[in-house]
C-alpha cells in the first residue's frame, strides 16, 4: 500500500448495504484500488437444521432462507425432493408454481430498481417505483395470503388453487404493472442525472463475465445467455413463449434495462400462465412421515438474482440427510470484485446493489488460517472439544 | 437605529434571533412537505397541524440525546465548530432587509452598511471551513471524506454564486443590500410607469442569473443532485457522522438557518427583498423566500446524486463560463464602461 492509500470499510453495518456483510476497500483519493469481501456474518446453519426435521417441516426453513426469493427457495426445494422420491405433480400445480415464480420476479425486481434508485440518491423514483410495486404485492396477498414467504409450494404440488373468478382483475392487475414498467424504462434509458450515474459504471465485458461464473442478470448484462428457465427448462418453461433477455452494456445500466426487460417478460408469462392453465388437482397426497427412497438429485432455478442450486441427498428416511444451497449471489461476488474495481467510492454503492446481493442467501462458514494458508473442517465431535476446551480455560 | 431598547428588541426578538429561528424551522417543515409530496409520501403528520410542529419536536429531541465524543476527535475544533455552523449564517441574516420596528412599510436592517454583501458572501463561505474543520477533526474516515468533499465543491461553486451575486449590485451601483433592494423597486417602478426594451434585457439576464445562482446554492446548502458531501449510501452522512446529541441539533438548525440566508439572498438581490404592494415588508419577505424554498426543494427531488468528479467539472465547464458572461452583459446593460 504506498501513502496515497487508505483503507474505508463498508459494513458489516453500512448503509448501502441491507444485510450485515463486510467489504475493505483500498482507495487512492476517490479511485478504488483494491476490494476485499468478507462474508460469514449472517450465517444461520439452515442446512444442519434441515437435516433434523422432516421433508414438510423443511419446506418452512427453505422458505425463510430468503425473504425476497423465499417462493425461488421452496421451488427448487420440492423440485429436488420430487426429483428423488419419483413424485410427479400435477399440471395444474406447475402453472400454479411457475405463475407465483413470475410475481415474485417481478416484485423483487421492482424493489431491486427502487433500491438502485435510492443508491444513486434519486430518492423520489425510490418512492414511486415501490408504490407501483405495491400492486404486485397485493397481487400476491390475493393469491397466497401472504406479502412474502407465501407458503404456496408444497411436496407433490401446490397448497392452495387460483380462483378462476379473480382471473380477470388479476389480467388488469398485470396490464398495470406493465404499464407502470414501461414507463420505468423510459425514465431510466433518458434521465439525464441516471445515465451520468449508470453508463460505464462498473463495467465488466463478456469474456472477464464467463471467466469468472457469474450468473442471472448480473452475467446477463454483460451478454452471456444464461437463463436457467430457457437452458435446462424445469416445471413448464419449456412450453411457454418468453425472451431470453441479454444486454451487453456490461455496466449498471445494463443491469437496469435487463430487470425492467425482465420485468415485462414475467408479466406476459404470468398473463400466459392466466390463459393456459389446465383444470384438475393442484397437488398429490404427501405424508410427513412419508419415507423418500434413497438417492440424490440436483435442482436447478432460475431465482430472481440468478441461479439457484438445492442439491439434496436421501438415505430413505423421511428427513434429509445432506441438503445443500447454493444461492446465486455467491456465484456473483467475483464478478463483483471485478466491477468495483479502478471506480469511484461514489460508485461503490450501486455497484454493490447492482448485483441484488442476498447475503443471508450466501452466508456459510468455514475456517482458514490466513497466517498458515490452511483449510480445516470439523465435525460434531471435534466442535463440541473444542468448546469444552474453550470455557475451561 | 438610534434607540438602544428598539435595537435590543430588533437583535434578539423581531426580526432578530427568534424569529429567524422560527422561520427556520417553518422553512424545514415546508421543504420536508413539499419534498415529501413531490415523492408521492405525506411527510410530518402528527405533531401540530399536518406536522408544522415536528422540527420544533426534532430539535428538542436532539437536544435531549446523548452527546458522543469520540476518543480519536480532535475535541476542541470538534466541539467549536458546530457553534460556528449555527452562528455564522445566523449572523449574516442581520444584514437582510425584513422588516423595520419603527415603520410599518420600511424594511432597515438590523445592521447595515456600504459593502454588506461583500461580508454576507464572505460569511457563507467561512461556514463551509467551519463544516470541513468539523468533518475533518472527527476523527473518522467517512468525517474525512466528506469534509475534503465539501472543500472540492466549494471551489466548485463558489466563484458563480458571487460573480453572479454582483451583478445586482453592479446595476444598482452599491455593495449594500439595502440599497440593491431600493434600486429594484425603483426601476421596477420605473418600468411599470413606463415599459422599456432595457427593462426587459435587464429582467432576462438578471433571470439568468437566478438561474445559476439557485443552482450553486443547492451546492451550497447541500441539497439533492449536490449532496455529495453528505451522501447517506455513499459516506453514511459524510461530515456530519461522529455528530449526535446537541451537536447535531446545532447542525441540524444552523442548516435551516442557512436555508432562510440563501432564499433570503435570492429574495433580496433578485426578487425586489421585502418590498411588496398592500401588505407589509414581513408578509412579502415569508412569501418569497417560501416560494425561493420550494423551488429549491422541488429542484432537489427532481435528479439524482452527481458525483463528485462530474460536479466540479459540470461547474467549471457550464455554471463559471456562463457567470462571466452574465456579469458582462450586466456590466455592458448597466453602461459603466
Amino acid at each position: 500500500m504506498s501513502e496515497r492509500e487508505f483503507v474505508i470499510p463498508v459494513g458489516p453495518q453500512h448503509p448501502a448495504l441491507k444485510e450485515p456483510e463486510s467489504f475493505l476497500f483500498t482507495v487512492d483519493g476517490e479511485v478504488v484500488v483494491d476490494v476485499e469481501p468478507r462474508i460469514g456474518y449472517n450465517h444461520r446453519g439452515i442446512e444442519k437444521a434441515m437435516e433434523s426435521r422432516n421433508y414438510i417441516q423443511n419446506l418452512y426453513i427453505t422458505e425463510r432462507v430468503c425473504g425476497i426469493c423465499s417462493n425461488a427457495h421452496q421451488t427448487a426445494y420440492t423440485g429436488a425432493v420430487e426429483e428423488v422420491g419419483g413424485i410427479e405433480i400435477p399440471e395444474r400445480a406447475e402453472h400454479i408454481r411457475v405463475f407465483m415464480q413470475e410475481l415474485e420476479r417481478i416484485h423483487s425486481h421492482l424493489l431491486w430498481l427502487g433500491v438502485a434508485a435510492h443508491e444513486i440518491g434519486f430518492d423520489t423514483m425510490f418512492y414511486y417505483v415501490w408504490r407501483d410495486r405495491e400492486i404486485v404485492m397485493d397481487l400476491l396477498e390475493e393469491v397466497s395470503g401472504n406479502r412474502c414467504n407465501y407458503a404456496m409450494a408444497t411436496v407433490g404440488g401446490v397448497r392452495r388453487d387460483l380462483p378462476r373468478d379473480r382471473y380477470a382483475k388479476w389480467h388488469k392487475m398485470l396490464d398495470k404493472l406493465a404499464e407502470r414498467t414501461n414507463y420505468y424504462i423510459k425514465v431510466a434509458s433518458t434521465e439525464k442525472t441516471i445515465l451520468e450515474r449508470a453508463v460505464g459504471v462498473g463495467y465488466l465485458g463478456k469474456e472477464d463475465m464467463v471467466r469468472l461464473s457469474g450468473c442471472g442478470p448480473n452475467a446477463r448484462s454483460s451478454g452471456v445467455p444464461c437463463d436457467i428457465r430457457k437452458l435446462s427448462p424445469y416445471l413448464i418453461y419449456d412450453e411457454i413463449p418468453f425472451e431470453h433477455i441479454v444486454v451487453d452494456n456490461g455496466d449498471v445500466l445494463g443491469q437496469v434495462l435487463v430487470r425492467v426487460l425482465e420485468t415485462l417478460e414475467a408479466v406476459k408469462i404470468c398473463k400466459w400462465v392466466l390463459d393456459n392453465i389446465p383444470e384438475g388437482e393442484i397437488a398429490v397426497k404427501f405424508n410427513p412421515m412419508q419415507r423418500l427412497p434413497e438417492g440424490e438429485a440436483v435442482y436447478l432455478v432460475e431465482a430472481q438474482r440468478g441461479e439457484l442450486i438445492h442439491y439434496t441427498i436421501s438415505d430413505g428416511r423421511n428427513m434429509p440427510y445432506r441438503h445443500k444451497i447454493r444461492a446465486p449471489t455467491m456465484g456473483n461476488i467475483p464478478s463483483l470484485v471485478e466491477r468495483l474495481k479502478g471506480g469511484y467510492i461514489a460508485d461503490i454503492p450501486i455497484v454493490l446493489a447492482g448485483i441484488d446481493p442476498c447475503f443471508s442467501c450466501t452466508d456459510r462458514m468455514a475456517f482458514y488460517d490466513e497466517g498458515k494458508d490452511k483449510a480445516w473442517t470439523w465435525t460434531d465431535g471435534e466442535l463440541s472439544k473444542y468448546r469444552k476446551e474453550w470455557y475451561s480455560k | 437605529m438610534s434607540n438602544p431598547l428598539t435595537t435590543l428588541v430588533a437583535v434578539l426578538v423581531f426580526p432578530g434571533l427568534s424569529f429567524i429561528l422560527t422561520y427556520a424551522l417553518w422553512c424545514q417543515w415546508v421543504s420536508r412537505k413539499a419534498a415529501a409530496r413531490l415523492q408521492n409520501r405525506q411527510g410530518p403528520l402528527h405533531t401540530g397541524w399536518q406536522g408544522t410542529l415536528q422540527p420544533l419536536a426534532d430539535f428538542i429531541k436532539l437536544l435531549v440525546n446523548e452527546d458522543i465524543t469520540p476518543a480519536a476527535a480532535d475535541k476542541p475544533v470538534f466541539n467549536y465548530s458546530p457553534i460556528a455552523v449555527f452562528a455564522i449564517p445566523l449572523a449574516a441574516t442581520f444584514l437582510i432587509p425584513i422588516q423595520s420596528l419603527t415603520s410599518l412599510r420600511g424594511w432597515q436592517p438590523v445592521a447595515s452598511f456600504e459593502g454588506d454583501l461583500i461580508l454576507v458572501l464572505f460569511l457563507m463561505s467561512v461556514v463551509i471551513l467551519a463544516v470541513f474543520l468539523g468533518g475533518w477533526s472527527s476523527g473518522n474516515l467517512f468525517g474525512a471524506v466528506g469534509a475534503t468533499r465539501v472543500a472540492l465543491m466549494m471551489l466548485a461553486y463558489e466563484i458563480p454564486l458571487s460573480l453572479v451575486a454582483v451583478g445586482p449590485a453592479i446595476l444598482a451601483g452599491s455593495l449594500q443590500i439595502s440599497k440593491i433592494v431600493d434600486w429594484q423597486v425603483a426601476s421596477v417602478n420605473a418600468f411599470i410607469a413606463a415599459p422599456d426594451l432595457w427593462g426587459l434585457a435587464v429582467a432576462g439576464v438578471l433571470f439568468i442569473g437566478v438561474a445559476i445562482y439557485l443552482v450553486c446554492l443547492l451546492a451550497e446548502l447541500e441539497l439533492r443532485p449536490f449532496d455529495i458531501s453528505e451522501a447517506e449510501t455513499e459516506i453514511v452522512h459524510g461530515w456530519q457522522v461522529e455528530y449526535s446529541g446537541k451537536k447535531l441539533a446545532l447542525l441540524n438548525a444552523g442548516h435551516d438557518v442557512k436555508m432562510v440566508l440563501a432564499a433570503a439572498l435570492v429574495t433580496s438581490l433578485f426578487l425586489g427583498g421585502p418590498a411588496g404592494p398592500v401588505l407589509p415588508p414581513v408578509v412579502w419577505f415569508i412569501l418569497k423566500t417560501t416560494l425561493c424554498v420550494l423551488v429549491l426543494t422541488n429542484l432537489s427531488v427532481l435528479f439524482a446524486r452527481f458525483r463528485i468528479d462530474q460536479m466540479v467539472a459540470g461547474a467549471w465547464k457550464y455554471l463559471a463560463p456562463l457567470a462571466v458572461l452574465q456579469v458582462m452583459a450586466v456590466v455592458a446593460l448597466s453602461g459603466v464602461i
